[in-house]
């Protein structure tokens, strides 16, 4: 058996095929890297630049804390804040508006409704979601 | 002393009212001046007036001690007065000094009564303070968000 019979009969054409794939694949491959050679040549030479740099990149970044938002009390309602924090030390909190507001009126303080709208306003009081008011401060 | 439909109309209760239908209600409203404390409903009471608020800031309050405040103009208070059983189903108290429409409920419940279109564009909003107000008069109000002043009309 001769000729194109013979490579057929011994898997010729495959092994054919593969070479050539192989070769193919490695000049491919040595051309890719020659075209990059530069690259690979300056990176050598400022190694020590580009390894720091690489290495900054990587590194955790600090995490910056946000800040809750600040509520901003006006002065004269700082001393009104502390007495009727101090009647929600007696009924907890979430409390209940009109409870705060009536103990408020049985301690004598001043203007109690409208006091408490004033917290309202300010931001210092705010309702729960379910019916009850809670301190933000 | 009576209130005008230019005032009227700058309310969302009213925004999509004729001027003739404004006309029949301007004949029926009635400013008030309402001062810190004062109680304008009482929970179990007969609901005899509506309130539309001009100013100032209002708690409504219910037996649970649940609550929530108003503070805009155009929110309402005593939609019981034209929901049976006619009874206030909150306290409303003024936080502070203030303003509000008021109307009669026996007048607000003729003119709804006797005017279709009116009686349906002032349904439509009320059922929607009702909706969003329910859940404090019968107390399940888990897991809601009602706020503050988030109560349209």
């Amino acid at each position: 058996m001769y000729g194109l019979e013979a490579i057929s009969a011994n898997n010729g054409w495959a092994m054919a095929l593969l070479g050539i794939t192989i070769v193919f694949s490695g000049l491919a491959f040595l051309s890719f890297f020659i075209s990059r050679l530069h690259l690979f040549l300056e990176f050598w030479e400022n190694k020590d630049e580009r390894i720091a740099k690489l290495k900054k990149r990587f590194q955790k970044k600090p995490e910056i804390k946000k800040e809750a938002p600040v509520v901003k009390v006006p002065d004269n309602l700082q001393e009104a804040m502390a007495q009727f924090k101090m009647l929600t030390t007696r009924i907890g909190d979430p409390f209940s508006l009109p409870r705060l507001i009536e103990m408020a009126e049985m301690s004598g303080l001043f203007h109690p409704h409208s006091t408490v709208n004033k917290f309202i306003k300010a931001g210092v009081i705010e309702p729960d979601g379910k019916g009850f008011f809670t301190w933000k401060l | 002393m009576s209130t005008d439909i230019q005032t009227l109309k700058s309310l969302d209760l009213f925004s999509a009212f004729s001027n003739e239908e404004l006309g029949f209600l301007v004949e029926i409203i009635d400013p008030l001046k309402v001062t810190e404390g004062e109680i304008l409903t009482q929970r179990g009471t007969p609901a005899t007036t509506f309130f539309i608020i001009i100013s100032g800031n209002f708690m409504v309050s219910f037996k649970n001690g649940h609550a929530f405040t108003l503070h805009e103009k155009g929110n309402v208070i005593g939609w019981s007065t034209v929901v049976t059983p006619f009874n206030y189903t909150g306290t409303a108290t003024a936080l502070t000094d203030g303003e509000v429409l008021t109307i009669s409920g026996d007048e607000l419940l003729r003119i709804v009564q006797e005017d279709a279109p009116l009686a349906q564009k002032f349904m439509e909003k009320i059922n929607k303070v009702v909706e969003e107000r329910s859940p404090f008069v019968t107390g399940k109000i888990a897991g809601t968000s009602e706020t503050t002043d988030n109560s349209e009309v």
